[in-house]
């Protein structure tokens, strides 16, 4: 359907467009929010952290394998726990759209991307508060890390941009689906699915063939093996996916598989939100 | 007069070619309470999504304080305020936390509007509420709470969609005198949609009255009640109504504003006396099952133009 306007013969004065501000303010809402709910804080840390303290020990006595096996889950954890939260925090999306105040932004004096950017903020945040509780609680069950500087960049770039890119889609499904039974019924393929073929329990060569390959394009594998370089200065996972020889470069194009699907996630999920906005 | 709200020939069409809106044109002074009355469906909420920029016109044209709401959509939002249908708020943040939001997000500079807040929550009667949170409100406080944010931003235009719905009579009366204390106080601009012909009746300066999609009559609530006279016959016959309203009007006692719903016929009596009226309907031969004269009200408007029973459709 084509739009046509007609022009009423009037100046447009324009308005200072500043959107730090605005987007402080909603991303300040949106803390507030989360803060009065501490479920969505705490339930995606139970399934993580009850794999890295009872699952993965349990693993290794059963297996009998060495310590390492303990950091490499626990390592692997950080796979669901990012996917898990940034769903939660789209949930609530949903659950603001059905009956929360989110037609009172929608009504306000500010570029609709920014309430997106404001909800990813507090996702950021929280995911990153749970990463930091989920690695300090191994550690403090025995699980050794090995971390260099340069390594823990890759991780914190790894991390940083899978959870922006997992949050986008989760934007996005919010955007699509009409109700959170809806929601919730897809979550366990976009989150729970891919992390058991990214190598997040073993390597993705123990896979079949055809899974191996499948593994390599899924932005998880990347993140995981930039998080076992980043804590482990472990580069396997990242020689089982590119079979190259410098690890700067095979974890650089880790980085910047990772930074295609942060970018194409995050803009499908702005856009979404703004076309499911205006009816 | 300034001019606050300027539709033009706005239309919109949802997919599958169901036409929402057609083709509306009004203008609305500036500190004008103005109406728009309907049943559910008629078109009231969408006329108002887009003029909020929440709907996308499919063509036509709207302004608000001067501001094309799909050319400038921020500078629209930024002259207006929104009341919604239904609660539109977060449970589990404060009354204070809600104005806060609203404020800062409609740049009203901290200063102001920390009075701002302390005289609007005064003035509602929400200064013991503010630091509950709003899942514990009533719902006559929610609502009172969700205008006084509207308000925290002293927007030019202030849109009211539904604001009593489901509420109990005892808010509703409340809410209505708020709302006319507010017109008289403020000079906003306020459009509100209702379906209730009394709150129309009680707060509006004037009425558009809306049917399928249409602004089927514009004018003062007092105009529109004019048009059919000071007086109103009401005759429920046994069967045929159609017949009935045939013969009446080959008689002279009904024009062509007179109408039939259901078994009951409305005829505004014009220059004809109340007893000549029913001295005339007895000569017709029909026989009555009741037959009472009143003063026209805004249902009879809306039954003349639309044939529907507005408080049934609503």
């Amino acid at each position: 359907m084509t739009t046509r306007t007609l022009d009423l013969g009037r100046p447009l004065p324009s308005l200072p467009r500043n959107p730090f501000g605005p987007l402080a303010t909603l991303a300040r809402r949106r803390l507030h929010l989360a803060v009065r709910t501490p479920r969505e804080l705490l339930v995606p840390m139970l399934t993580p952290i009850l794999f890295a303290l009872v699952i993965a020990p349990a693993l290794k006595q059963a297996l009998h394998t060495s310590s390492s096996y303990e950091a490499y889950v626990a390592t692997g954890t950080i796979g669901l726990l990012i996917p898990l939260n940034t769903m939660f925090a789209g949930l609530s999306v949903l659950v603001e759209r059905e009956s929360g105040a989110q037609r009172e932004l929608l009504a306000a004096p500010v570029p609709r991307p920014l309430l997106v950017l404001g909800n990813l903020i507090v996702a950021f945040a929280v995911t990153a508060l749970q990463i930091a509780v989920l690695i300090g609680v191994a550690r403090a069950r025995g699980i050794h890390f090995d971390v260099a500087g340069p390594g823990l960049l890759w991780f914190l770039g790894g991390a940083a941009l899978f959870t922006v890119g997992m949050y986008g889609a989760a934007e996005s499904l919010a955007a699509r689906v009409p109700s959170a039974e809806e929601y919730i019924s897809r979550v366990p393929a976009i989150a729970i699915v891919p992390w058991f073929l990214a190598g997040s329990l073993f390597p993705i060569t123990a896979l079949p063939t055809f899974l191996t390959w499948f593994a390599r394009f899924l932005p998880l594998t990347h993140a995981l093996a930039l998080a076992r370089y980043g804590l482990l200065n472990d580069p396997s996972g990242l020689h089982n996916i590119w079979r190259m020889h410098s690890v700067t470069e095979m974890a650089a194009l880790s980085l910047l598989v990772v930074g295609v699907f942060a970018a194409a996630l995050t803009a499908a999920g702005i856009r979404l939100f703004t076309r499911s906005a205006v009816g | 007069m300034d001019t606050a709200i300027e539709v033009r020939q706005l239309v919109k069409t949802y997919a599958g070619d169901v036409r929402a809106v057609r083709d509306i044109s009004f203008d609305v002074h500036r500190g004008e309470v103005f109406g728009l009355l309907g049943p559910n469906g008629a078109g009231k909420s969408t006329t108002v999504g887009m003029l909020t920029t929440t709907v996308a016109p499919s063509s036509g044209a709207a302004r608000l304080a001067g501001f094309d709401v799909v050319r400038s959509p921020l500078e629209a939002r930024s002259v207006s305020s929104v009341v919604f249908q239904e609660a539109v708020v977060d449970r589990a943040l404060t009354g204070r936390r809600h104005l806060d939001i609203h404020a800062r997000l409609w740049r009203v500079a901290p200063s102001e509007a920390g009075d701002r807040i302390a005289k609007l929550s005064e003035t509602l009667g929400l200064a013991d509420l503010l630091d509950r949170p709003v899942g514990t409100y009533s719902g006559g406080e929610r609502r009172r709470l969700e205008i006084a944010r509207a308000l925290v931003s002293r927007p030019s235009v202030l849109f009211l969609d539904e604001p009593t719905v489901g509420l109990d009579p005892r808010v509703r009366a409340e809410l209505l005198d708020l709302i006319a204390g507010l017109r008289d106080r403020l000079e906003t601009t306020i459009l509100l949609t209702t379906h209730y012909l009394d709150e129309a009746e009680r707060l509006c300066d004037r009425l558009a009255i809306m049917h399928e999609g249409k602004i089927v009559a514009l004018d003062t609530p007092h105009a529109l009640r004019a048009d059919l006279g000071e007086r109103i016959l009401e005759l429920r016959v046994r069967d045929q109504p159609a017949a009935a309203l045939d013969r009446l009007r080959d008689s002279g006692l009904a024009g062509r504003d007179a109408f039939a719903v259901g078994t009951t016929i409305t005829i505004p009596l014009h220059d004809h006396d109340d007893t000549v009226a029913t001295a005339e309907i007895e000569r017709s031969g029909i026989a009555p099952a009741a037959i009472t004269t009143r003063e026209p009200t805004l249902d009879d408007v809306y039954l003349r133009l639309t044939g529907g029973q507005l408080r049934d459709a609503a």
